[in-house]
């Protein structure tokens, strides 16, 4: 049943931009520490001489926070103003479909589109690594697909908490706000304490205890949706 | 007794304090055009999306096919399809792409979207984005899209809500058709009775959430009749006649005016008054409209 509802929902956001955004924001973060490195190519790389490739992790790690966070918000209101816009709901919600399924398949379609995010970050980032003229056999497999995907697993509580708020209240204004002030304070993360889930990404790349706070993030995110699609089921729907 | 496709017991839904809906009994059987009327506001669209399982009722009962809606709502909805209020689609997508949203969690093979496209007579269209369409034809995409699945129950609330004249028309034969030509029972709900008097064979009447009157409109129709006016020769001793035959009436005009009453006894007055050498030039019914016996229901929401 997911399944086929997921079927209908990539059909459902074609030409609405998603696509774009998820495109645009690891795109532009490579291309950001493009100009930063370009800019500064000499005094740079002469820093991070010992480990180039690290240097150029750790200038794009800071900003892939924010930039998730803001993808989360972003990519679940456009999806739910797909069915707000037009008042879609009566009418999928009349179909032979049960809304846990609906549910599901909203969060499956945001959690892809987000990974296909991650995965474009570790290839725009190595490439533009390899365009500043880093080795290619010293080129950090690992650590270039960790810079996105682990941090995406600890920012799950958020997508689930964005993706509850866009499809449950019609005025995406205030699923919106939240989430860009959400990202904003990410900012400051690091002077958190460690209970906080805006600061759970950084910590799930930067340790230390990784595989606790994915384990955290993956948690606290199921706890989150549950909670949702509890309350998805039970509303009317107007 | 024929088989119900809807049935309600006292089905209640309130709002805060306000109650939408109280204590009503649907009553729809199989291959009924069923017309289900109302002013605004009156809880037509909320005793339609408790039928679709789109709101919870407070309090009540729903039986869709004999099913109890609570626990069977995916078979139920899996025989039924609905357009509520004005249509749903997605602007962006073609009216192709829209009815292929739906056919992907419905299932059903691919061809049955060519086929509700040329039973609304959109096949032409199909490959424009929705957007652009008139009113009239996104409601005809909304049927088309309620017919997908092949449902043997079709919920329209307010199909024709905002078209103009030939657009009603066309919703209209539409419907009409079908119980004809696919066995399909359908629930039509409109504020117009004007509208539904052409296509319904059965009406529900509701008023401030309360139905107040349930029947064919055959019998709405006959309730209609407020009394005869007899034409003849010789009025006053034609009168006389008629008290003594114990109908109510007066003079006026130079012509009988009798309160309504039984065939039987419109008959037999007759036969006397023909038996007496009275000529009787002509009899007439007087009838009341549809509308203002409808507008009499709604206004004082008493039982005719």
């Amino acid at each position: 049943m997911m399944f086929r509802a997921l079927s209908a929902d990539w059909l459902k956001i074609r030409g609405k931009g998603i696509w774009f955004l998820a495109a645009l924001g690891p795109i532009g973060l490579a291309g950001m520490q493009g100009l930063n490195f370009g800019l500064r190519y000499d005094y740079l790389m002469k820093s991070y001489a010992a480990d180039p490739w690290g240097g150029l992790l750790e200038n794009v790690l800071f900003f892939v926070p924010i930039a998730l966070f803001l993808g989360t918000t972003l990519v679940c209101s456009l999806m739910a103003n797909v069915e707000h816009q037009l008042s879609s709901w009566k009418q999928l919600l009349a179909l032979p479909i049960s809304r846990t399924a609906v549910f599901s398949a909203k969060f499956v379609q945001a959690f892809l589109i987000l990974c296909v995010s991650c995965l474009l970050l570790s290839v725009s980032t190595a490439v533009l690594g390899i365009m500043l003229g880093m080795g290619v056999e010293q080129m950090p497999y690992m650590d270039l697909l960790r810079i996105g995907f682990v941090q995406l697993f600890a920012a799950l509580p958020m997508l689930a908490f964005q993706l509850w708020l866009s499809l449950t209240l019609k005025n995406q204004g205030i699923a919106v706000g939240i989430g860009v002030t959400a990202s904003v304070v990410s900012m400051f993360a690091l002077q958190f304490p460690d209970w906080m889930p805006l600061k759970w990404p950084l910590m799930a790349y930067m340790g230390p205890d990784q595989a606790k706070v994915i384990g955290a993030g993956l948690l606290l995110g199921a706890l989150i949706i549950c909670a949702g699609m509890i309350h998805f089921n039970r509303k009317d729907v107007d | 007794m024929t088989e119900l496709v809807i049935q309600t017991k006292g089905l209640y839904k309130t709002y805060k304090k306000r109650a939408a809906v109280q204590d009503l009994n649907l009553e729809i059987a199989r291959g009924d055009i069923y017309g289900f009327l109302g002013p605004n506001g009156a809880g037509k669209t909320t005793t339609i999306r408790m039928l679709l399982g789109l709101i919870q009722p407070t309090r009540g009962a729903i039986h869709l096919f004999g099913k109890d809606l609570k626990s069977e709502k995916m078979n139920i909805l899996r025989r039924t399809g609905s357009l509520v209020e004005y249509p749903s689609y997605y602007g962006h997508l073609t009216a192709v792409e829209n009815l292929e949203a739906i056919r992907r969690i419905t299932g059903g093979p691919k061809s049955r979207i060519a086929e509700v496209l040329e039973i609304v007579s959109l096949t032409k269209e199909a490959k424009r984005p929705v957007k652009g369409y008139s009113l009239g034809m996104k409601q005809r995409l909304g049927i088309a899209a309620a017919l997908l699945n092949n449902p043997e129950l079709l919920i329209l609330d307010e199909p024709t809500n905002g078209l103009d004249p030939s657009g009603i028309h066309e919703i209209r034969e539409l419907i009409k058709n079908m119980p004809r030509q696919y066995g399909i029972t359908v629930l039509v709900s409109s504020h117009l009775l004007g509208e539904v008097e052409q296509m319904a064979d059965k009406v529900g009447i509701i008023r401030e959430g309360r139905m107040v009157f349930q029947d064919t409109i055959d019998n709405l129709v006959s309730t209609a009749s407020s009394g005869f006016r007899l034409s003849v020769s010789e009025p006053e001793a034609a009168l006389g006649l008629a008290l003594d035959l114990g109908c109510a009436g007066v003079l006026r005009d130079h012509m009988l005016e009798l309160e309504s009453m039984q065939d039987a006894k419109i008959a037999l007055l007759v036969k006397r008054l023909v038996e007496n050498q009275h000529a009787v030039y002509r009899v007439e019914e007087q009838r009341r409209s549809l509308e203002d016996i409808f507008m009499q229901i709604v206004g004082e929401g008493s039982r005719v």
